[in-house]
């Protein structure tokens, strides 16, 4: 410490009591760490949703369609206007049309050991809103098969139930790839067949999928309307839990996956948490920052006669102002350092506690928090100079 | 230097026999190296004159500049530069910090810009003055001829143009107030600064270059 530093130290004393400096500092370091708490909370939450390196991403896809209700029987078709609204919705990054089948069509098995018929009906939709890499999702006349997606539900549903009941033999995803079917298309213009081929399994789109180019051929050549309808979209979201999309879709009677927008209350809940321990934490800094002017003002004004002898002598509003900020900002410093840490450990403690649920969240704190805590450090030191400043020099005095 | 310019204090306006006075009302030019004597008796301004000269009053009409500045426009900052290297002063009514002791008190105005002096100065001044005995006790034990001789040391410590002594010497017996008057000329000569010193009556206690009434 300066030979001046010194001496201003004795001249300049706090007499605030110690008990209340300590509660003062013990107000501001669950105030700062309630702002920084919140800040993480919600970085957190963001890479939650963000992530790629959580196996349970949130980010997907939803098919939406209309509510079937008593109204809105028979009228299921979605029209342009209500899809120009989906695809403006900011959470809605691209939408695709599920087109169905209009058309009759059956699959017969070819092998007389295993014998198989069933009426049936296609959809199709944009290949990049399939969840499988196919290089051959594509059909035209002279193809040697119509190569076909079906949920991944079906061959469940055969395996675990079907199977069992009907005393046939399980099959495996392989096998079922490997089998050639008989596809029947029919309609005005009479009936043509083809060989059909599972060639994938979907998670994602509960139908029987087959490439654009069948679906547009068979709609043109075998369809009793030319009208093609649109009663089905599929939407990829980020967050599929956003509330908006909630909201958005219960305002125009849509409905969806309901399992995946359940989370969206959750995030509700969660978001206001967040929000009120912000709000929470705000209140409280902004009280502290006061109570701690309170005691620069107090200090100030318990040794106003040394601060006036002092500037008589010729001390300078910058030697003045450096020798109290260097008497109080360094306990701001530290009460933000202390709040930060804590973060920090809680953060680690969070990381540890959810990875065992298989949820990953960094283990360490957000460069954001960080800069929130800077951010801090920077208001109280613009609050500390000012209140000096207005303390020490109310009306310019010299 | 000072240069006056109808300097006249607001409580002196109306007062009779003010137009007789050298200084109020008057355009006055201290050069620098001057040693300037200004005698008056009680209740004519003496002190509000070295205030208004340091920079503390601002209750008069007329301007009073120092090296060409207006002192009324000068900022916080400029101000305590002014009086931390080019201005030093005795107060009449001292100004010491009582719970400092002497040493603190003078090396308080050494450390406050970059040192004139070595603090050793401190102890070899205080002996010139005989009141090294006295430096580590608090000022407010001192007797107020020693505190006088304090704020003269705190004065000469720092380096400076000009000094300003309030009646420097009204609680010194002769001897000691002329081993003041040695020192004060031996660090005026050092720095080629000048001085003014108020006081109530003539005296030769220095050589003068300007005897002023006020």
């Amino acid at each position: 410490m300066s030979e001046l530093n010194k001496l201003l130290n004795k001249l300049i004393r706090d007499n605030a009591g110690k008990a209340k400096l300590f509660t003062a500092m013990v107000g501001l370091t669950i105030a700062i760490l309630l702002l920084l708490i919140s800040v993480q909370l919600q970085l957190n939450f963001n890479e939650l949703l963000n992530s790629k390196n959580n196996k349970d991403s949130i980010a997907n896809f939803l098919i939406i369609n209309k509510e079937i209700t008593d109204a809105s029987l028979g009228n299921t078709q979605l029209d342009d206007s209500i899809i120009n609204q989906i695809k403006g919705q900011s959470f809605v990054e691209s939408v695709g049309l599920l087109s169905p089948s209009r058309f009759k069509a059956s699959i017969e098995s070819n092998s007389s050991q295993f014998p198989f018929y069933t009426d049936i009906s296609f959809e199709t939709v944009p290949s990049a809103f399939i969840d499988l890499q196919q290089t051959n999702w594509t059909w035209n006349e002279q193809s040697p098969y119509v190569p076909i997606i079906i949920p991944t539900l079906f061959l469940d549903f055969y395996n675990f139930q079907f199977s069992l009941s009907q005393n046939l033999p399980q099959i495996t995803p392989a096998i079922v790839k490997m089998v050639l079917f008989k596809v029947t298309v029919y309609g005005k213009n009479g009936s043509r067949s083809f060989n059909g081929k599972i060639v994938g399994f979907s998670d994602r789109i509960a139908s029987m999928l087959v490439p654009p180019e069948f679906m547009n051929w068979g709609n043109n050549l075998f369809a009793a309307d030319t009208k093609n309808q649109v009663s089905r979209l599929i939407i990829k979201t980020k967050d599929p839990s956003n509330p908006n999309l909630t909201k958005f879709l219960k305002q125009h009677q849509l409905t969806t996956d309901t399992d995946k927008t359940r989370f969206s209350k959750y995030r509700k809940v969660v978001d206001t948490v967040v929000k009120l321990i912000g709000v929470a934490g705000f209140i409280l800094f902004i009280f502290s920052i006061f109570i701690f002017t309170l005691f620069i003002q107090i200090t100030i004004a318990n040794c106003k006669e040394e601060i006036s002898l002092l500037i008589v002598l010729g001390i300078s509003p910058n030697q003045l102002r450096k020798f109290l900020m260097g008497r109080f900002f360094p306990i701001y410093c530290w009460l933000v350092l202390i709040a930060t840490i804590i973060v920090m450990i809680l953060q680690y403690l969070l990381h540890i506690n959810l990875a065992k649920q298989l949820v990953m969240i960094s283990p360490f704190i957000d460069p954001i928090t960080l800069g929130s805590a800077l951010m801090v450090i920077l208001v109280i030191w613009w609050a500390n100079k000012s209140t000096i400043q207005k303390a020490v020099y109310p009306k310019n005095a010299h | 230097m000072f240069e006056l310019k109808n300097v006249i204090p607001f409580p002196l306006i109306e007062k009779k026999g003010v137009e007789k006075s050298n200084i109020w009302n008057k355009q006055l030019l201290f050069d620098n190296g001057e040693r300037i004597k200004i005698t008056a008796p009680s209740g004519t301004g003496k002190t509000t004159l070295i205030h208004q000269l340091y920079g503390l009053r601002k209750d008069f009409n007329g301007s009073i500049f120092f090296d060409g500045i207006e002192i009324k426009q000068l900022s916080s900052h400029q101000i305590a530069i002014q009086r931390q290297n080019l201005v030093g002063i005795v107060f009449q009514d001292l100004r010491l910090f009582n719970q400092l002791t002497a040493r603190e008190n003078i090396e308080l105005k050494r450390v406050l810009q970059t040192p004139y002096y070595d603090s050793s100065k401190i102890e070899e001044m205080a002996q010139l003055l005989g009141i090294d005995h006295i430096l580590d006790q608090p000022a407010s034990s001192c007797s107020y001829g020693e505190q006088q001789r304090i704020c003269i040391i705190r004065a000469l410590i720092q380096p400076f143009k000009w000094l300003l002594m309030d009646e420097p010497f009204s609680h010194l017996d002769n001897k000691n107030k002329q081993l003041a008057i040695e020192l004060i000329s031996n660090e005026c000569n050092k720095r080629n600064a000048g001085f003014i010193l108020t006081d109530l009556d003539d005296d030769l206690y220095f050589t003068y270059s300007r005897i002023l009434y006020l």
